[in-house]
């Protein structure tokens, strides 16, 4: 990727690296033991993972029914986090694929975790639409396959069904296009490595990569390739997420807004994980030659668009609603402003739409403890979005005497500290055994390339 | 030299491995499916006998099978109505009279092991526990009825019983397999009726 | 395993024969069906691990399966074929004649019996209800002497040899029971009784009309109780009588109040009362009445009557217009209040209209007066023998007192109760269903009770336990015949379920009484009022789950009776919902408030029948989980029981009574109510503009009846994808007609094997009723409106649960059902979450079906859920299959009428109609097309097959009747 980079430009990379040194910073984090930092977020990590196995198996032994919800009630944590999940799992893939297809070259240095951070998010999020069934042992019947049962098909109106494929696929070509991308630098730490078994492995999962110039070029165009893959599925799987609930008949629900808004709330929500995971990365590993004061800012201005697209969203919603003259609808979203929910729903405005604007200011964005806050906090907020319009749409529909209540038990909340749990766990392991940073792709990027060129 | 031998035992490893999975596969069935399930009954009754060779109608001894969902299985009192008076094969019968002519004695009567068994139930009032060859989940409800009526054939499900010694299950009794008969049914009627085999899943779930 | 099972229940029996004569009726499949509570989960959850289990199953075989036929099969039984036993319901006195639904030897569900005159093919709740008693696991098999297990033969020379000393003492005898209304059985305890020199049969009432037969023993001169006849009746006052709900002859009394309730011409009706009665809740106007103000309010309006209706009293000139068309009743058991009301029907010249004396009512014959001497005499210990008889009178009755002070204490109680317990002897008798017997509710009309399955345990019918013991044994039916012997055609009546007998019997007894004397002043204070629950009418249901989940019409609430207070009441109190109030007249006990619109501020209302020793077996009901609270309260039990409250006064027990203390104790509780939301306008501060209110039930005044709003027209954007060439199955449900008496539900729950989920689930709002009734207010709560509205899957041709549910297990039938497949249902709930009205119940944990008797009840028909599945109202399509398959076997077509879904067969008020949409003759379709028509939420053009009937109220003065 030896394109030139203009000299008005601030460097991407600080520090005026060489490539080999470059490649030193990044290994240096996989080659030495794991720091005692890494191993008190581990333990916790992990034991937020247990938590979770805990109470999942402990909710497909005994029933549904251990989660909070009722008749009227159907889906709260669950789909809840599904969503929640799913949306963080987009900025990877627009980090990714999207910037890298506009050849934002400031991409390179965040892409890599960028990507694993989406992985990490669809797993988490597809264990909810099989453990939130009756039924999970038999959640396969999701998936059309030939059977003696006349046969019989799934029923392909269902936006449920579109999920399962939707997330399928998000998960298979983002975890190509992430492997792809990762090659290279397995290569390289192959070649760092003493021979031994360590070795051995990351000689397999290179498959044999040489460096040589036809293998690069046939690397850069599967990349294309897969980025142009990537990018519409960004759009896609949250579109059809959102699909879940813009089909149904619910006041609240029943929105055809949702697609964009569902897309830029992900999007939202998952640049603010990004930048969580980041700004820790950076300190923890010592990063901040890679990950610089540019990257965060960046990230910020992206935030503040698509906090203002979910604020422009959240407006719309009650405009429609208002205007549309249908009382069920009104009386929704008035409910959802004032009635037994409103605090959920002034934390997600509160966290979604005001938090954010104080990125307006240089000075904000640039002091990372306050911009790592903010982030959380919009997590936080994206979080509550979807439990607002999941519990508050449903628990108070048409029928008044339907009404009811809902109440999250113990099971539910350790389900979602437990996928906190499996999250992070990945995360960390990540950051062990594989390069957190592309080297390949931030070697194109140094001012050294240009300097020789000067000379030259 | 060395390298050949081990390739063809392997070879053969090979071989007769792929011939034992092809005899599992033959024989696999998914869950559920109790296709060609023939199992022992305490009284070794021969439908080959009495439907094929006496030729008697299905229905004398599972009469259930016209008015009620269940076929039934004949009480002993059914089986009682023929072997009050028949009480062992002709063969044994005979047998008995030319050796009592031959000693010169009445007859003494023959009872058959397995008649029995019947006389012994009779008597002490205990049904005979037969074991049940055809069983569908208990999420399905099959009505004999509505098929005796629609005049379909017993043997269209239950196969070729009346040359069966031993009940076998003949069909898979799969959802598909009622499907298609149905879809089938509706396209070409049945005995050359139409009929209205319906497909809507509360037919058979509810 | 049926073995097992087999071995299991003959313990339980511990009657070999028995055993071996059941054995073959249940080893067909419905055997399998009374294992499948566990076996079907079993099989689904195995279904489920298919993928795992299909290398398993590559070798897997049939399970060993057991087919046990009959050894002599009985004539005329087809395994698998329901037969139906005509008979009579023992659930109360009043009477309903029965169809026992018989399956391969099992009675698993009640119908009424058409042709009956009590019952015309109705039920009550309690009745559906009471099917459950025949499996109850709890009732004695055996009868017990001083407490422990005894034979028959050894109970008889006991009692026969104590009762020898007592009739050479001399000793007082007494006979407790409730209104016997078996000619037979009484003939038996007079004959039993007859031995004695001094004895004495008492009678008395759970709920007691003892005021009403005193007050005619003095105008009429015969202690009889009227035949009320609410179908002749075109304007109804009633004072604190729940007459749809709870008084003497429920089913009748709403089948005869339906009729007349039919617009146009309605018969008009005004409740007095002070606790919202389901009765009130469908009057055309309501009075908040305290109990000490009725007498008053009856001697006003005999006033306005006599003067001929100077005054301008509305109601009196609508009771003078319609002189011998008219009705008054009165449900206060006390005496002024009884003869004013007497005075009035007399002025009013309604007896032998409205009010039939000559072949009276023989539903209530108890005497407090005899009780209250019973038990003075008790509380001196001058009684020798005491027999019990169908009676609790320890939880029934304050102060019952000396029963250790008895010689021979002996009870017919088929289960231990308060009383039994501390009985000498018990000789259990049989459960309704298992025995002959005979009612005369009404003179004239004897109805028959045959039984419908072989005794389950060594039980005997009191009758022949009398017999035993008056020196000439002889078997019930025999006893039964004997007394009847020539005055009916017997098998004719068999099998009608009854017969008109001629009544030999006087003129019908005059008027000899005269206006009464003013009545005393209303005692200042709280007034007390104990009343009788429709899902709890008396505590002898105290056993019942089901009705103990079956949401009160008015309150709503399960597994609790609660202090029903007025909002005023209330908040003067500071008290709200759950807070645990102590309630002092006389004794004190304590409940759980709930406020109550409607109510009167000077009344706390409390219901009866609860806090009983039976309830303690639902200590640990309900799914098993960390979170689970147990359906019994702190007291181990179902509720309080109220008994302490009542009192005697002059002879008669008063359920109502003034000077009570109400005071709040600072302890709360939980209650499990179904309905939290009470009224179809949405709160104030969340209204839309115009949208305050909902217009989910509609009502008008008859004025506008026959204006039918112009329907709004839907714009098709697709062609219509459900022709329906043949049948479409459709329902209609007359909210004027529908007075919420709940026997809908509770018959959908027997016919469905729908689960009892028990308080906490309850509380969780996951009740599993497949029909549920809202109840919404309307109007200032101290004057409330009050609608009610069953409520079940609306079969919606647009579904919205079937375009969502991914696995196809919800989809549209070519007949307009709505079809679920619970073997296909994976769990997803997005269908229920996307169904407007809420209709689907999901299971959420495998609800224990631990007993194994009880689950003798479950329908074969109907698949028992699993966990984790989705279920809802099929429009019990398993009827729909049944009436089909029999219509092609007879070659001739369903006709309107042959299919009744459960809810609409038990409706008293016939306000369900199920029947086929495509038949424009069918009175569904006729129904679908009346003016008062409407669907709920048909702005969504989900398209409901079930119709909704406007209610109609006529709330005008009738002065300004005519400008409306």
């Amino acid at each position: 990727m030896a394109e030139v980079c203009s000299p008005l430009r601030p460097a991407l990379i600080a520090g005026d690296k060489k490539p080999a040194g470059v490649t030193e910073d990044i290994c240096r984090a996989l080659l030495r033991p794991p720091s005692a930092l890494w191993w008190g977020g581990f333990s916790v990590a992990f034991s937020l993972l247990l938590a979770g196995v805990a109470a999942v198996s402990y909710q497909i032994a005994t029933g549904v029914g251990t989660w909070g919800l009722n008749t009227t009630v159907g889906w709260a944590f669950d789909i809840t986090n599904f969503v929640f999940w799913v949306g963080i799992g987009h900025a990877g893939t627009l980090i990714s694929a999207i910037l890298f297809l506009f050849r934002q070259k400031w991409r390179t240095s965040v892409n890599r975790s960028a990507e694993a951070m989406t992985l990490f998010a669809v797993m988490c999020a597809g264990i909810f639409p099989i453990i939130h069934t009756g039924r999970p042992w038999l959640a396969y019947w999701l998936f059309p396959y030939p059977n003696f049962r006349g046969p019989l098909w799934i029923n392909f109106r269902s936006p449920l069904a579109w999920d399962c494929f939707a997330i399928s696929t998000y998960f298979l070509i983002s975890a190509m296009f992430w492997y792809i991308g990762l090659i290279p630098d397995l290569a390289t730490i192959r070649d760092r490595l003493q021979p031994g078994l360590r070795q051995r492995v990351f000689a397999i999962l290179s498959f044999g990569w040489n460096g040589s110039y036809r293998v690069w070029q046939h690397y850069e165009v599967l990349y294309l390739l897969l980025a142009g893959l990537a990018t519409p599925l960004v759009i896609s799987v949250h579109t059809i997420v959102s699909w879940d609930f813009a089909t149904a008949v619910i006041p609240g629900w029943h929105a055809t807004i949702f697609p964009p808004y569902f897309v830029a709330g992900a999007i939202f929500s998952g640049i603010a994980m990004v930048l969580t995971l980041m700004i820790v990365a950076r300190k923890a590993m010592g990063l901040e030659d890679y990950i610089t004061h540019r990257h965060v800012d960046a990230m910020c201005k992206l935030l503040l668009l698509t906090s203002g697209i979910v604020a422009l969203a959240y407006a719309t919603e009650f405009f429609t609603a208002f205007y549309s003259g249908n009382t069920y609808e009104q009386f929704v979203f008035l409910n959802r402003a004032r009635g037994p929910f409103a605090w959920a729903y002034w934390t997600m405005v509160g966290c979604n739409v005001f938090v954010p604007q104080l990125l307006w200011f240089r000075s904000v964005r640039r002091r990372l403890a306050i911009v790592f806050v903010l982030c959380i906090l919009i997590n936080v907020g994206m979080w509550f979005e979807r439990f607002v319009i999941i519990v508050t749409s449903l628990h108070r529909d048409f029928l008044p005497s339907n009404w009811a209540g809902y109440q999250p038990t113990i099971v539910e909340v350790a389900t979602l500290l437990g996928s906190f749990g499996l999250f992070f766990t990945c995360f960390l392991v990540f950051c062990r055994v594989l390069p957190v940073i592309a080297m390949g792709e931030v070697k194109a990027v140094l001012r050294h390339g240009k300097s020789h060129g000067e000379q030259a | 030299m060395k390298s050949r031998i081990l390739s063809i035992v392997l070879g053969l490893g090979v071989a007769f491995s792929l011939m034992l999975l092809a005899s599992r596969a033959a024989m696999f069935h998914l869950p559920g499916n109790h296709q060609d399930y023939e199992p022992v009954q305490p009284i070794a009754y021969s439908h080959r006998l009495h439907a094929g060779e006496l030729q008697m109608q299905c229905q004398y001894c599972h009469f259930g099978a016209e008015s009620s969902r269940h076929a039934g299985i004949p009480p002993a009192n059914v089986c009682m109505n023929c072997h009050r008076t028949v009480t062992a094969p002709l063969g044994a019968v005979r047998a008995e009279d030319e050796l009592a002519q031959k000693e010169k004695r009445a007859p003494r009567p023959v009872v058959s092991a397995e008649l029995r068994k019947l006389y012994d139930a009779v008597e002490s009032g205990r049904p005979v526990a037969w074991t049940r060859v055809h069983s569908l989940p208990d999420f399905v409800y099959f009505d004999h009825r509505a098929h005796v009526n629609a005049s379909v054939a017993c043997q269209q499900c239950h196969g070729p019983v009346e040359t069966m010694e031993r009940v076998r299950q003949v069909s898979d009794l799969s959802m598909g397999w009622c499907v298609n008969c149905h879809r089938e049914a509706n396209r070409t009627g049945i005995a050359g009726r139409r009929v209205n085999a319906s497909t809507n899943c509360s037919t058979c779930h509810y | 395993m049926e073995k097992h099972y087999w071995r299991s229940l003959a313990e339980c029996e511990n009657r070999g024969e028995l055993a071996a004569a059941a054995e073959p009726e249940f080893a067909e499949s419905p055997a399998r069906e009374i294992e499948a509570g566990p076996s079907r989960r079993g099989f689904l959850k195995a279904a489920g691990f298919a993928l795992a289990g299909g290398a398993l199953a590559g070798c897997s075989r049939a399970p060993g399966e057991k087919a046990i036929p009959y050894a002599a099969q009985p004539e005329g039984l087809v395994a698998g074929r329901a037969q139906y036993y005509a008979s009579t319901c023992g659930a109360c006195t009043a009477g309903c004649g029965l169809l026992a639904k018989v399956r391969d030897g099992r009675p698993i569900k009640l119908e009424g019996n058409r042709e009956q005159a009590i019952s015309r093919g109705a039920t009550c709740a309690a009745g559906q209800a009471s099917i459950l008693g025949l499996y109850d696991s709890y009732r004695l098999k055996q009868p017990l002497a001083g407490g422990k297990p005894a034979t028959w033969e050894g109970v008889d020379r006991a009692v026969l040899e104590k009762m020898e000393r007592i009739r050479a003492g001399g000793g007082a005898v007494r006979y407790l029971s409730e209104t016997v209304t078996s000619p037979a059985k009484q003939a038996a305890i007079d004959r039993f009784l007859a031995q004695f020199r001094d004895a004495r049969h008492v009678m008395y009432d759970a709920v007691s009309a003892s005021a009403i037969l005193d007050a005619h023993e003095r105008t009429h001169g015969a202690r009889v109780l009227p035949h009320y006849r609410f179908e002749r009746a075109d304007v109804i006052a009633a004072f604190d009588a729940d007459f749809l709900g709870t008084w003497i002859s429920p089913v009748e009394f709403a089948r005869d109040y339906a009729a007349r309730r039919m617009p146009p011409n309605m018969s008009w009706h005004v409740q007095f009362e002070g606790r919202l009665s389901l009765t009130g809740s469908k009057a055309d106007r309501r009075i908040r009445t305290a109990p000490g103000e009725i007498a008053g309010r009856l001697a006003q309006l005999a006033a306005f009557i006599e003067s001929n209706g100077a005054g301008g009293d509305d109601l009196a000139a609508r009771l003078l217009q319609a002189r011998g068309r008219s009705l008054v009743v009165c449900g206060v058991n006390d005496l002024d209040a009884q003869l004013w009301t007497n005075y009035i029907n007399h002025l009013l010249g309604n007896y032998g209209a409205t009010l039939d004396i000559e072949r009276a009512s023989l539903q209530r014959r108890g005497s407090d007066r005899d009780l209250a001497d019973l038990l003075a005499e008790l509380k001196q210990g001058q009684v020798a023998a005491l027999f019990i008889d169908a009676v609790n009178p320890v939880a029934d009755l304050p102060g019952v007192a000396g029963l250790d002070r008895i010689g021979l204490f002996v009870s017919f109680a088929g289960s231990v109760d308060e009383t039994a317990e501390r009985a000498h002897y018990i000789c259990p008798d049989h459960h309704y269903l298992e025995s002959w017997a005979d009612a005369e509710p009404v003179a004239g009309l004897v109805s028959l009770t045959q039984p419908a399955i072989r005794p389950l345990g060594s039980t005997r019918a009191a009758i022949e336990t009398l017999a035993a013991w008056s020196g000439h044994p002889a078997k019930a039916y025999d006893l039964i015949r004997e007394y009847w012997k020539d005055r009916f055609d017997w098998d004719r009546a068999l099998e009608a379920g009854f017969a008109e007998v001629p009544r030999t019997h006087a003129a019908a007894p005059r008027w000899i009484g005269r206006k009464p004397a003013p009545p005393a002043a209303a005692t200042p204070g709280y007034a007390v009022d104990v009343y009788a629950a429709v899902g709890m009418p008396g505590g002898r249901h105290a056993y019942n789950p089901f009705l103990h989940e079956l949401p009160d019409p008015i309150t709503k609430t399960t597994w609790d009776n609660c202090a029903l207070l007025s909002p005023a009441a209330a908040a003067s109190l500071g008290v709200g919902d759950g807070d645990i109030l102590r309630i002092e007249a006389g004794a004190a006990i304590e409940v759980p408030l709930l406020v109550q619109p409607g109510q009167h501020d000077q009344v706390v209302s409390v219901a009866l029948g609860y806090g009983r020793k039976a309830s303690e077996r639902f200590a640990n009901l309900g799914p098993r989980w960390i979170n689970h609270k147990p359906t019994i309260n702190a007291n181990g039990r179902v509720g309080a029981n109220a008994a302490p409250l009542l009192a005697f006064e002059h002879g008669l027990l008063r359920y109502q009574r003034g000077g009570a203390v109400v005071a709040k104790t600072g302890r709360r509780i939980e209650l499990a109510l179904t309905q939290t939301h009470h009224t179809l306008s949405v709160p104030k501060h969340l209204a839309p503009a115009g949208g305050e209110v909902r217009p989910i039930v509609r009502e008008i005044a008859p004025a506008e009846l026959g204006k039918p709003e112009h329907a709004e027209t839907h714009e098709e954007l697709w062609p219509d994808d459900h022709p329906y060439n043949g049948h479409r199955w459709g329902m209609a449900v007359d909210l004027n007609a529908c007075n919420g008496c709940s026997a809908c539900v509770i018959a959908c729950q027997v016919e469905n094997n729908t689960p009892v989920v028990g308080k906490d689930e309850v509380r969780r709002r996951r009740e599993m009723h497949w029909i549920r009734i809202d109840r919404y207010y309307s109007g200032p709560p101290e004057d409330v409106r009050v609608a009610h509205q069953p409520m079940m899957c609306q079969q919606c041709d647009h579904a919205p649960c079937e375009t969502v549910c991914p696995t196809l297990a919800t989809v549209h039938s070519d007949e307009g059902l709505n079809q679920q497949i619970y073997n296909r249902c994976v769990g997803t709930r997005y269908c229920a979450n996307n169904c407007p009205y809420k209709a689907r119940r999901f299971n959420w944990f495998d609800y224990p079906r631990e007993d194994r008797l009880a689950n003798l009840l479950l329908n074969p028909d109907v698949t028992v859920r699993s966990r984790g599945v989705m279920e809802k109202c099929t429009f019990c399509v398993q009827r729909i299959q049944e009436a089909k398959i029999e219509a092609r076997r007879n070659g001739a077509p369903v006709r309107d009428g042959e299919i009744h879904t459960a809810c609409e067969q038990a409706c008293p008020a016939g306000a369900i109609v199920f029947g086929d949409l495509n038949d424009p003759s069918s009175r569904v379709s006729r129904l679908a097309h009346d003016a008062r028509q409407y669907r709920v939420l048909d702005e969504l053009n989900v398209r409901p097959s079930v119709h909704y009937l406007k209610i109609v109220r006529d709330e005008k003065q009738q002065g300004e009747k005519h400008h409306g």
